[in-house]
């Protein structure tokens, strides 16, 4: 078969004409491409998602609280890192009675939710009642509060028993306030009976109805939240238009902030994973874990860890210094349970140190010849340290004093079983608060209280000053003076309270270099994304 | 068969001793396929570096330069002359710890391969004899075991009894005895219709005395290649139980918990690259010997040599 010059033209330039418009199309395709992914508009937030619910009313776990502060708004809140003092948010001003149980706050005017229709102080009681009787997760930091309107933007809290902290509990994020009309039509309860009858999770997982600067856009909770800016909301408008919360594992994310260019952000390489960053990328963190030993204090649990002078002797016993260095970057040598970032904390030169002439002659004095005791730890990596390392490390110290610890490694739950057996000897833990008042601590850790229980520590075998300082604590409510005081309880928890504390560390914020305002906070929301910006 | 066999009532003992001899170690003697082991010159390396582990394991305190869990604030120091296989994150030297692995892993491969062999071995020789209703019930039991991918299963059996180094051992006898069990059946089976057995039974020797005479000795030379060849999967079940944590505890010094450490950071590659080159030389060295002796002593597997 034969092809005339003809046909072969005609084909050619079919073939010309294709190519042309294929090659207009990819060059088309390519630059729109850059305009929108490139980066311009959107932040990308890297994190290892702990994810189970966006609904505040029930949003308990980290990579929630990121995107709820950032979908809703709360009565007061918190700017970048500092968590010593609310400041205004959907309250303009609020005014506490000097006994601490009555809080009223003034509502801003014009605040908008983002489908345009009004806040009122309506919203706001439904919201509070709402995540107190559904009885989620986050409901006991509420559980003693009570509130109720004097007008359309005046809302009173009040407490049952007297707590300065109230403003600190109405900037956390599950006390957001949500669209109340939108919320009853999709399921949601505010009665006391709300804790059966509430059924709006599934509705609140996939949409947002609140007034915070940034909309959901969509919800993937093993892979990807997308957060778009809400075209309504009332304050100053965010600078990235999307936010794209990715699923990713730590190491993965190290590897990514070492390419990434712009506009990128990681929640969880911290301590020694910081090593080995390029030096353009910023870090921003704050030390919000403390981490500590536990001892038994009952003599039938373990003979030699209930021993005041053995509790004397490990504690003198202990490299705190090197301890610390195990943790990397942005980590200090134990001082009180207080971590740094939160009022209250012990000042720097506070610091345990070691001695271990003293430890051999307290155990000396104590005849205990090669004390042996079983330390079990949870065999798992935290903020970026292998606990293993750290009780290895401990384990070292204090053979040089002579004293023998065999190291149990555990799976987290395993251990966690363990311990609220209240049978364990000497264990390791990390520890982190829920919201930035370190109060919560006496409530736990003081004799007699439910943690301090699981180490056998009733107010009988505690020293009675150390009951008397806790109660002072919780009895001043002059905020400053509180802090005070919780140092005071801290020095005689150092003296002789189960619990030895061996370092503190911080999570960190790392962000490419064109990024302002990437600040973490240890107020529960880690980074907050609106105020994230370009230099 | 007309064949004059030594009459095994009133045997003679000279040749009861040659007998018993050639029994035992007979398939190990030569005679039967390939070279001598001591003219391969790759078996030979594996014996040179086998026999170099057994000496830094019998010797390690003297060997070692440091003590092998103490620590000092070097950490992470790179190989150097003062430490050559470099210190890990608590300072340890690298070299002492790795020497003194070798006390754990040879002497506790070596364990889970004898008792496997001995359990392996002894159900095996009970189901090939007895056959029927025994041999059945013995060998869906090692169809169950055979199932579960090995790790897995030993992973269950040492989370379940918890983590240190008794049950680790116990874990992997658990997981590896079925393989002898089938090895040694087999062979009993081969030899199950032979006259000699017929002959010892028509005497009235009972079946445990048949078993420990007769058909043992006979069945053991293949049982005992594979325990050589299994001997290098011990060490390398046992450092990956220990990897994950399942292993002795800490802090002791075991190559698969080293390398664990090690993965956290692979910037700091000695951390893991020492103890792990210490599981590849031991492993392959096992490995190669146990072919060695397999061409040897089964003709069936010889190289063509």
């Amino acid at each position: 078969m034969s092809v005339s010059p003809r046909r072969l033209r005609a084909g050619a330039l079919a073939l010309a004409t294709l190519a042309i418009i294929s090659t207009t199309a990819c060059t088309a395709g390519g630059s729109g491409g850059n305009a929108s992914g490139g980066g311009a508009t959107t932040l990308t937030v890297n994190t290892s998602f702990v994810l189970k619910t966006l609904d505040p009313g029930r949003v308990y776990e980290a990579t929630g609280l990121t995107a709820v502060h950032a979908l809703y708004d709360t009565l007061l809140t918190f700017e970048g890192s500092d968590v010593s003092k609310p400041v205004p948010a959907l309250a303009e001003s609020y005014e506490a009675s000097a006994d601490a149980k009555t809080f009223t706050f003034k509502l801003r005017s014009g605040v908008t939710f983002s489908d345009g229709s009004p806040l009122t102080a309506d919203d706001v009681v439904f919201s509070l009642n709402r995540l107190k009787n559904i009885k989620g997760s986050p409901a006991v930091t509420v559980s003693e509060l009570s509130v109720s309107k004097t007008d359309d933007s005046t809302v009173v809290v009040t407490s049952e028993t007297a707590n300065p902290n109230v403003p600190v509990v109405l900037s956390m994020p599950s006390t957001a306030v949500l669209n109340a009309k939108v919320a009853r039509e999709n399921g949601a309860k505010d009665g006391e009976d709300a804790a059966q009858g509430d059924n709006a999770q599934q509705y609140l997982d996939t949409n947002s109805i609140g007034s915070g600067p940034y909309v959901l856009k969509s919800y993937e909770p093993e892979s990807q939240v997308v957060l778009e800016a809400n075209p309504n909301y009332w304050g100053d408008k965010p600078q990235f238009e999307r936010v794209v919360l990715r699923n990713m594992d730590v190491q993965t994310q190290k590897l990514t902030m070492q390419r990434a260019e712009a506009a990128e952000i990681s929640l969880d390489i911290s301590g020694k994973l910081l090593d080995g960053l390029p030096e353009t990328l910023q870090t921003s963190g704050v030390q919000d874990t403390v981490y500590f030993l536990f001892l038994n204090a009952d003599p039938t649990v373990s003979a030699v860890a209930s021993n005041p002078k053995f509790n004397q002797a490990l504690r003198a016993a202990i490299d705190y210094q090197g301890v610390a260095a195990l943790y990397g970057q942005g980590a200090a040598p134990g001082a009180g349970l207080v971590a740094p970032a939160f009022p209250g904390t012990l000042p720097e030169g506070e610091a345990s140190t070691r001695d271990v002439a003293k430890a051999k002659a307290l155990l000396a004095e104590a005849n205990l010849t090669n004390p042996t005791v079983k330390f079990n730890y949870p065999a798992i990596t935290y903020k970026g340290v292998d606990l293993g390392t750290v009780a290895t490390k401990v384990q070292g110290d204090v053979a040089e004093a002579g004293i023998t610890l065999e190291l149990n490694p555990q799976p987290l739950t395993t251990f966690l079983d363990e311990m609220r057996g209240g049978k364990v000897a000497l264990g390791f833990t990390p520890q982190s608060l829920n919201y930035p008042v370190a109060d919560s601590l006496i409530n736990n850790m003081a004799p007699g209280q439910a943690t301090a229980l699981r180490s056998g520590w009733t107010v009988e075998r505690a020293d009675p000053a150390i009951v008397a300082a806790g109660e002072k604590v919780i009895e001043t409510l002059d905020l400053a003076a509180r802090a005070t005081a919780m140092q005071e309880w801290q020095r005689l928890m150092n003296q002789s309270s189960p619990y030895v504390v061996l370092a503190s560390n911080s999570s960190t914020v790392v962000a490419t270099a064109d990024l302002t305002g990437a600040d973490y906070t240890a107020a529960g929301w880690q980074v907050d994304v609106a105020a994230v910006g370009r230099k | 068969m007309t064949m004059i066999a030594p009459d095994p009532v009133a045997p003679d003992p000279k040749v009861e001793r040659a007998l018993t001899r050639r029994r035992w170690l007979g398939r190990l003697r030569g005679g039967q396929t390939g070279r001598p082991i001591w003219r391969q010159p790759i078996a030979v390396a594996a014996l040179v570096i086998l026999g170099g582990w057994l000496l830094l394991a019998l010797f390690a305190p003297l060997i070692a330069p440091y003590d092998p869990l103490a620590q000092s604030p070097e950490a992470y120091a790179p190989p150097s002359a003062t430490h050559w296989f470099g210190t890990d994150s608590l300072g340890r030297d690298i070299l002492s710890r790795v020497i003194h692995g070798a006390r754990l892993s040879i002497p506790l491969a070596l364990a889970i391969v004898s008792l496997a062999l001995l359990v392996g071995g002894l159900l095996g020789l009970i189901a090939g004899y007895l056959g029927r209703f025994v041999d059945e019930a013995l060998m869906r039991l090692t169809d169950l075991v055979f199932a579960f991918p090995q790790i897995i299963l030993a992973m269950a059996v040492t989370a379940a009894f918890g983590p240190n180094t008794r049950n680790a051992v116990l874990a992997l006898v658990i997981v590896s005895w079925p393989v002898y069990a089938r090895v040694i059946r087999s062979a009993v089976l081969s030899m199950r219709g032979d006259d000699y057995l017929s002959a010892a039974r028509l005497l009235g020797v009972g079946p445990v005395r048949a078993l420990r005479r007769d058909v043992l000795p006979n069945s053991i030379g293949p049982a005992i290649v594979l325990a050589t060849l299994e001997l290098g999967n011990a060490v390398l079940l046992l450092a990956a139980l220990s990897f994950l944590g399942l292993g002795p505890r800490p802090p002791a010094a075991e190559w698969g918990s080293m390398v664990a450490l090690g993965s956290q950071d692979l910037s700091m590659w000695w951390v893991s690259v020492f103890p792990g080159l210490a599981i590849l030389t031991v492993v392959m060295a096992f490995n190669v010997l146990g072919d060695a002796l397999r061409d040897r002593l089964d003709p069936r597997y010889a190289k063509g040599r």
